[in-house]
């Protein structure tokens, strides 16, 4: 299997196919990225396909210094980010994103309850870890943070989830039917709002 | 002392395969006893289990695809243009595709260059050349060179008929030519202004001695100047503290007894420098006494039209301008050659004369009041000194440093945001 940067490399030297490749690899990850941050399924599409038209444009200027699933993520982090700061100055818009969650199961309405509660910091370290599978080291590039500061918060962050969802598994049917990380659907507990992100 | 040989972090790490080899040897022989840790395990692998409970849903591939494909499309036509266009001006000049850093580089290079040459044109003194006006002149085949600007000819002056003469011109070989003008009457007081018979030489010394008995040396010197018939053109006597007096004198001392004075003067204490030169003046005073001839004929042609000739009175009044213009340069010129003939008679001897010092016991020393108001005023004198160099600096400086500093301002500010842009 050819490494995500000789792809990259060849792409750059203009293959096509390449591109197609990564693509192929990276849009499905990046897509539940931006969907499990973000509360509009529509703009997690559009800031994906961002993130690789971003690839596109810097093309020329890449090198192959970090892995390329550091510099997709280090991308879109970047976007996410700009996108709660256009969602700041825009609140009215925030109520017309109602996401589409009519599958989800009531386990994962309790794991996103547990993920608002936490520390928007330490929520990111465990997301990346638990949903993207990165690994300590690529985190701690993305983040600027130390490696060990990485595995001090994921712990804390994991046992802080395990706190909160002992009690959501014990009184099993008072949760509300719809409802997103970040959104105020949830009504059996309170989620932490979006302000204490970064 | 924790009873655990592994941190409960590391136990993380170990379950998420970030461990390193040997801890994570020590971590899993320790997990197979400790029930504790098997608990601390078991609820981290819980954690993550239920996280994969919130799956998302999928994707409108079609839509990320499009936006996508489209931008690549777009890509490729833009670089099968751009490689057309490359291909066709370097194959026309058969020029290899270079790499950007090497573009980058001379650019940089070229720009850095153009701003040393500015810089060096504002900033090194300019070297001051001071004019010089030479005035050439050929007198009867001799070459003269002058800085004198030489007075028009009025401009009412009339033309004159006087009788011919014949004007005599001295020539290097010092023999006689005749400007074809015939005539007598061309002979006016040669004395002084003959030729020299062999060459006339300056002669220049300079002598530097070192004593122990400084006015005994003096006076010894003086004595040796009197009994040559030389005598002191320039004496300066300086007597610093903390060293030994020193004589600065410009000696005059006939040119025959130059060599019999010096060596008189050296027995009068150590010698540390001698020298001797001598430059040839020959052609220098010939040609002087060449101009000096000529003017006189000239002055005299113009005394005897103005004597026999009548005329207009501005003609009369013309005559005598240019008789009186022509005695001016006669005088100078007289005093030129007059100069030239005493340093040729007279060699110039620069003897100084150095004390061996031999230092003192200061009887009374300098006190601290007085050391420290000294001190006061010199730094104030540096404060003062250096704020008025602070000033003249920046307004010699500062309207260039400005624009310099304006300009690369801007462009600094441009490759920053570029930078930032292209890393962001």
């Amino acid at each position: 299997m050819v490494s995500d940067e000789a792809l990259m490399l060849e792409f750059q030297r203009g293959s096509r196919e390449a591109f197609e490749e990564l693509f192929a690899r990276y849009c499905g990850p990046l897509y539940g990225f931006f969907r499990r941050r973000l509360e509009s399924q529509e703009r997690a599409e559009d800031l994906a396909q961002e993130t690789f038209l971003a690839v596109i444009r810097a093309t020329a200027r890449y090198e192959p210094r970090a892995l390329v699933r550091t510099y997709l993520y280090g991308i879109a982090l970047k976007l996410v980010a700009a996108e709660r700061r256009k969602q700041k100055n825009t609140p009215a818009n925030q109520s017309d994103a109602e996401p589409t969650t009519d599958d989800a199961t009531e386990e994962a309405l309790w794991v996103r309850q547990a993920l608002g509660k936490l520390d928007a910091g330490e929520r990111e370290i465990l997301m990346l870890r638990e949903y993207e599978q990165l690994s300590y080291s690529e985190i701690a590039e993305l983040l600027c943070l130390p490696v060990n500061t990485v595995r001090s918060r994921l712990f804390r962050s994991r046992m802080a989830l395990k706190g909160y969802l002992e009690p959501e598994m014990k009184s099993h049917g008072a949760v509300a039917t719809s409802g997103a990380m970040g959104n105020t659907a949830v009504r059996t507990a309170e989620v932490r709002p979006e302000k204490d992100e970064e | 002392m924790s009873k655990h040989p592994i941190a409960e972090e590391e136990l993380m790490a170990y379950l998420d395969g970030e461990l390193s080899l040997d801890r994570a040897a020590t971590a899993a022989e320790h997990l197979k006893k400790c029930r504790e840790c098997q608990s601390v395990a078991g609820d981290l692998q819980s954690v993550s289990r239920r996280l994969m409970a919130w799956q998302v849903e999928p994707s409108e591939d079609s839509r990320i695809t499009r936006g996508v494909t489209a931008v690549l499309d777009e890509r490729a036509q833009k670089i099968d243009a751009a490689n057309v266009g490359r291909r066709g001006w370097r194959d026309a000049l058969k020029m290899p595709r270079l790499p950007r850093w090497v573009w980058g580089s001379g650019i940089g290079v070229a720009s850095l260059a153009v701003l040393l040459l500015i810089l060096g044109v504002f900033f090194f003194p300019r070297a001051q050349y001071a004019p010089t006006q030479l005035a050439q002149q050929r007198i009867g085949g001799l070459l003269v060179e002058t800085h004198k600007t030489v007075a028009p000819q009025p401009a009412g002056l009339p033309e004159l008929k006087e009788p011919e003469a014949g004007v005599t011109i001295v020539t290097k070989s010092g023999t006689d030519e005749q400007d074809g003008r015939t005539g007598g009457g061309g002979e006016h007081e040669r004395g002084s202004s003959t030729v020299p018979a062999g060459p006339m030489i300056v002669r220049t010394a300079g002598l530097t001695l070192t004593t122990k008995e400084f006015d005994k040396t003096r006076t010894g010197l003086e004595e040796i100047l009197k009994r040559h018939g030389g005598y002191v053109g320039q004496l300066n006597v300086t007597a610093p503290s903390g060293s030994g007096r020193t004589l600065n004198a410009t000696l005059r001392v006939p040119a025959d007894q130059l060599d019999a004075t010096m060596a008189e003067l050296k027995k009068l204490g150590r010698v540390d420098v001698e020298s001797q030169s001598g430059e040839e003046v020959t052609q220098q005073y010939v040609d002087l006494v060449a101009r000096l001839a000529n003017a006189r004929n000239s002055e005299q042609r113009l005394t005897e039209i103005l004597r026999h000739r009548t005329g207009e009175l501005s003609d009369v009044l013309a005559v005598e301008v240019e008789i009186e213009r022509v005695r001016g340069e006669i005088e100078q010129m007289e005093a030129e050659r007059k100069n030239l003939a005493h340093q040729v008679d007279f060699a110039t001897l620069n003897a100084t004369l150095t004390e061996e010092y031999e230092n003192q016991l200061q009887a009374v020393p300098v006190s601290t009041f007085t050391r420290i108001r000294n001190a006061a005023v010199d730094g104030y004198s540096t404060v003062t000194g250096s704020v008025v160099s602070l000033v003249l600096f920046l307004f010699s400086y500062g309207p260039v440093l400005l624009l310099w500093g304006g300009l690369l301002f801007f462009a600094v500010r441009i490759a920053w945001r570029r930078w930032r842009r292209r890393n962001a």
